[in-house]
């Protein structure tokens, strides 16, 4: 087999401090990679990095393909599971986000019995958020249920206490939060409830508690690895409730739009910077929520791995 | 215009004619596509193409020696190489032959 001398033969302590900055930038950039395909060609791309002497197009290169790597994975280093599972971590996550920017939404519009007469499609709009909403959590309920009890069992028939606690995160962080907002809720004295201020303290702390209540499961899924038709179920139901949550959230963005053009009188509505930000934070959601959803759904459908 | 083919090459099929006449690891690919076709390939585009073409089952991994890890064409990747060829020869006749008529140009 013919093959070339790798390296220039340099041994110089420039040389050397520039392979180990390479190494160190080459190991940041495949950190981008799924676990499989770092596992897989990772100690490879090292051994090359070292042999051509890395530097920062190869870097860029590295961080680049990380992109189609996790969308489109090679199909040998396809571990089904453990797709569905890191797929249902990212929609867990970028559900909750949307279910919270869609509840922020219906209450700043619909709770405050705001529907600007002569623009139709804002009204429609809040329909589609309503139902869509509705299809959704019922979507993660049906999935998410079966697979948080199957987990729940194991994590106490095999006493492991750290994960029964995750588990319990999804109950424990809302009730919090709930019991939390209640007796704030009971200390605040201004006339027409929260001031501008307090709503945007409890909105944060909603997301808060909703990030800690998401973070349980996906620990809980990284560490008792759980297989079989429940995962599968979850999978699929997480599609559903990703599609119909980015219809929701796609809906609150063209009301928030409409009542920008067409109710400037209303809220805060009028300001750029406002609507512009929330249409921002929108359009990430349901790009990890679709993009999530999708390598999920991909999963359940492949072929077992060769 | 430059002499280079960057624009215009196919990362998969540059490595599958590298990989054509013996099994060669990634620093090997990357040397030999570099002198020979005039192309450098990135470690992020070669890795990209090596587990695409791995997965398609074109080439295949041999055992690693000293960390680097040598591939092989398949059979399957030498009839694709092949068919892709004949195909690229079709092309650049075509192409000769009309410039010839039409500029006088006969290629390099």
């Amino acid at each position: 087999m013919n093959v070339p001398p790798p390296g220039s033969g340099e041994t110089g302590p420039d040389h050397i401090e520039h392979q180990e900055s390479a190494r160190r930038l080459a190991r940041a950039a495949l950190l981008l990679y799924p676990r499989a395909w770092r596992a897989r060609y990772g100690e490879e791309i090292f051994t090359l990095l070292e042999d051509t002497g890395g530097g920062m197009r190869a870097v860029f290169s590295l961080a680049w393909h990380a992109v189609p790597a996790w969308i489109w994975p090679p199909r040998h280093l396809h571990d089904r599971d453990d797709r569905m599972r890191a797929s249902l971590g990212t929609v867990l996550l970028a559900w909750s986000a949307l279910v919270g920017i869609s509840l922020v939404f219906v209450q700043l519009t619909q709770f405050q019995g705001y529907r600007p007469a002569g623009h139709p499609i804002i009204g429609w709009c809040y329909a589609v958020i309503d139902a869509a909403v509705a299809v959704s959590a019922l979507s993660a309920a049906a999935g998410g249920l079966p697979l948080w009890l199957l987990m729940l069992r194991r994590a106490r028939r095999e006493h492991r206490l750290r994960d029964t606690f995750y588990l319990l995160l999804p109950v424990l962080a809302p009730a919090s939060y709930l019991a939390a907002l209640a007796a704030t809720s009971r200390l605040v004295s201004h006339p027409n409830g929260f001031s501008g201020l307090q709503f945007l303290g409890v909105t944060i702390a909603g997301f808060v508690a909703a990030a800690v209540a998401c973070a349980g499961p996906i620990l809980a899924l990284s560490r008792l690895r759980p297989r079989g038709p429940a995962v599968h179920v979850a999978a699929r139901c997480a599609g559903v409730a990703a599609g119909s949550i980015a219809i929701a959230a796609a809906a609150s963005a063209i009301a928030a739009v409409g009542l920008s053009l067409w109710a400037r009188e209303f809220a805060g509505y009028h300001q750029v910077a406002q609507v512009g930000g929330y249409l921002a934070v929108v359009a990430i959601g349901i790009v990890a929520a679709t993009v999530g959803a999708t390598r999920g759904l991909r999963s359940t459908l492949a072929r077992p791995g060769r | 215009m430059t002499n280079r083919l960057d624009r215009w090459a196919d990362p998969p099929l540059l490595v599958l004619a590298s990989l054509a006449d013996e099994p060669r690891h990634g620093y090997a690919i990357t040397q030999d596509v570099a002198e020979t076709m005039g192309v450098r390939l990135s470690a992020g585009t070669l890795y990209a193409v090596i587990a695409r073409l791995e997965a398609q089952g074109l080439i295949e991994p041999l055992d690693a020696v000293d960390r680097r890890r040598p591939y092989r064409i398949t059979m399957a990747g030498a009839e694709a190489l092949a068919q892709q060829s004949s195909r690229m020869r079709q092309v650049a006749s075509l192409a000769q032959a009309r410039l010839s008529v039409r500029y006088g140009l006969t290629g390099a």
